[in-house]
């Protein structure tokens, strides 16, 4: 389990935190990691650094062609290792997690996966289409303890509660909360429905959960953060901002902006 | 059945085979997990209900036309001057392909598990046209997800589909595309039940379309044995993702005295030219850049075997040297379309022409008293255009 983790989820300032997530390399190497240093000057407190395959299965519309535009840019798995690497040199006190899906992570192959990770200065890793029942995430969050990372785990609103609780008892870091069933980008999370959700792994769990999916303004991240989670995750909304705006070329300073706008809206949690 | 059939199937996690080598899984997102296992209860409960095989023999022989007949290609055996071929004619089923037979029984499946919606994905569009008219058939809405290549090139199964009642959704690309949207669809709505066309993506699909398409072997055994004294001593089918062979093979996979022959597009030839790696939901051979972000494969003219990948069975399979797996080009294709067009008066889909045309090369230096069984999985309705366009001229 990452201390890292650790240490920012005790923290109580911020009391909900921003979770962050950006494709690496998107919308080009150096670019990408300009946005994600001035995302980690605007208050996020931990990066999701997205790695992009070609038959990614829960990706909406906006991230699936960032991925595709990575993929077409030749940057690989190892280029975004070393993207992590960088942004870890550029702040020691942010969460960072390599996200993606199990085939190129197998490829790479695991063993050396964990280890480039860890050298890299990375906490954790979220691999969306590898749930416990497959061999190779049984390996992967093995090696990852081994080096005292996190693997961070998906919760769904599909997800009953005994498999909660077997998936609580291999968790660390903390848990990804899925608001709502569906890809990336898609439908809006209820708060309701959301904050129901919050209460019943909490029923199974002490460990901190950030709620992502369906967040998609600076007003829906604070009424998500009152649902009791400890952390709201942001991903579609920010790799759109930054589509939107590729010709602008103040885009790294315009995209802290926009994001300081989630993080005020959240330091009126609690 | 031994310890050591290779007709266990796969263990509870959907594997097949054990350790480094072990093929298949389920590798999806969280959110359809509780899908899957229920899908995977639901099919165990089915299978020991004998009222419910009942109703998937009565529609397999009232609603498809089951058995298919066993055809004796006596022109095509003169033709090549050596072994006897046989026609497993899958393409006299309803809706002219082997691929109604799973679409019958995932339906029949899924109204028995309470699912009142239904996502397809196809290539060749014989899934989505099979699928859409057991769906009419049994008053169930369904979405069919195809890519736009492949919707341009059998438009003929997209109408039937439309008049049955189901819609479609086009995406850029072709099989694999269409695989990965519906996967998407079906994470946006797992109450309903996903149609899945072939024996691919996670467990419990392989195992599910596996046991629906094995009634194509049981049924070859059975009149084999009743026409020619014997069983085949040879089984030769297509693979795209591979359920057709698999249903094919299925029943005679402990008995290594009838030789199998797995033929798959030169251009996405996963068992041939690929290397194990997991994506759509499986582990298995594919056709994948070196770092494993990329599906690849270049197209054939057969849509319906036009995949980067295939199913897990066969991979594992293939690492057991229990099948052999080759390919064929898109000439061979056309020529073995050709000829038995000329010689038996079928104009079959170009998929089982990939078969086809492994037959011809194998038939030639066999004796006269050697079996061959070819799948003709498809008619080629669905094909008359683009035949037309690459060989027309050869036929005037």
């Amino acid at each position: 389990m990452s201390e890292r983790l650790k240490k920012i989820f005790r923290s109580n300032n911020p009391k909900t935190k921003l979770v962050a997530y950006f494709v690496g390399c998107y919308p080009d190497y150096k670019t990408s990691l300009e946005l994600i240093k001035k995302a980690i000057d605007n208050g996020v407190s931990v990066i999701e650094c997205g790695y992009p395959t070609s038959e990614a299965s829960a990706e909406g519309p906006v991230i699936k062609i960032a991925h595709d535009k990575v993929l077409e840019n030749g940057d690989t798995l190892k280029d975004i290792i070393k993207l992590v690497s960088e942004i870890r040199n550029y702040n020691q006190e942010v969460g960072i997690v390599l996200m993606g899906y199990i085939a190129n992570l197998y490829k790479y192959p695991i063993s050396k996966f964990v280890t480039d990770i860890s050298d890299a200065g990375a906490d954790a890793c979220l691999v969306v289409d590898a749930p416990h029942e497959l061999k190779e995430e049984n390996i992967l969050r093995e090696e990852l303890n081994k080096k005292s990372l996190s693997l961070i785990k998906l919760i769904a609103p599909t997800t009953d509660d005994n498999r909660l609780k077997d998936i609580v008892s291999i968790s660390s870091g903390f848990l990804y909360q899925v608001n709502v069933s569906g890809v990336t980008g898609d439908k809006s999370a209820n708060e309701i429905d959301v904050s129901n959700f919050v209460k019943r792994i909490q029923k199974s769990t002490k460990l901190p959960i950030c709620s992502g999916f369906g967040i998609k303004s600076p007003k829906d991240a604070l009424k998500i953060a009152n649902t009791g989670c400890q952390g709201v995750i942001v991903g579609s909304a920010f790799v759109k901002y930054i589509q939107d705006n590729l010709e602008d070329k103040n885009l790294p300073s315009n995209l802290g902006k926009y994001i300081s706008t989630f993080t005020k809206e959240l330091q009126r949690t609690g | 059945m031994t310890k050591n059939s290779l007709k266990s199937g796969p263990d509870e996690l959907g594997y097949y085979g054990e350790g480094e080598n072990a093929m298949g899984g389920m590798a999806v997102g969280e959110t359809l997990m509780p899908a899957l296992h229920e899908l995977n209860k639901g099919f165990e409960d089915a299978i020991k209900d004998q009222a419910f095989l009942d109703e998937y023999a009565y529609y397999c022989k009232h609603y498809i036309g089951r058995p298919s007949p066993l055809y004796f290609a006596e022109n095509l055996t003169k033709n090549l001057g050596g072994a006897k071929i046989l026609f497993k004619q899958e393409h006299l089923n309803h809706t002219g392909s082997h691929k109604i037979n799973n679409s019958l029984f995932q339906i029949l499946l899924a109204r028995r598990m309470g699912k009142k919606h239904l996502i397809c994905e196809s290539g060749a569009g014989q899934h989505y046209s099979a699928t859409a008219a057991v769906a009419a058939k049994f008053n169930m809405p369904l979405i069919g997800v195809m890519g736009e290549i492949d919707i341009k090139r059998v438009n003929q199964n997209i109408i039937k589909a439309k008049h049955y009642g189901a819609k479609l959704k086009s995406v850029p690309g072709s099989l694999k595309e269409a695989i990965t949207f519906a996967i998407k669809t079906w994470t946006s709505n797992p109450d309903y039940a996903y149609i899945i066309g072939s024996c691919v993506s996670s467990a419990p699909f392989p195992k599910i379309v596996t046991f629906a398409q094995s009634i194509i072997g049981k049924e070859i055994r059975e009149q084999s044995m009743a026409q020619e004294g014997k069983v085949p001593d040879m089984i030769v089918g297509c693979l795209g993702g591979g359920s057709n062979f698999a249903g094919s093979i299925y029943e005679f996979l402990d008995e290594p005295s009838v030789k199998k022959i797995g033929v798959e597009a030169a251009e996405t030839a996963a068992l041939s030219n690929g290397t194990p790696g997991i994506m759509q939901g499986m582990k298995t051979y594919m056709l994948q850049s070196n770092d494993g972000s990329k599906s690849l494969g270049g197209s054939s003219l057969g849509a319906g075997i036009q995949y980067f990948s295939v199913g897990p069975m066969h991979s594992y399979l293939k690492n057991l040297k229990a099948v052999d797996y080759t390919f064929a080009t898109d000439k061979e294709i056309l020529d073995a379309y050709k000829l038995v067009a000329k010689t038996e008066g079928i104009s079959a889909a170009l998929e089982p022409m990939a078969g086809a045309a492994e037959v011809i090369k194998q038939a030639k230096d066999k004796s006269k008293d050697y079996l061959i069984c070819l799948s003709l999985c498809g008619r080629g309705e669905k094909d008359l255009d683009t035949i037309q366009e690459h060989i027309g001229k050869d036929f005037e």
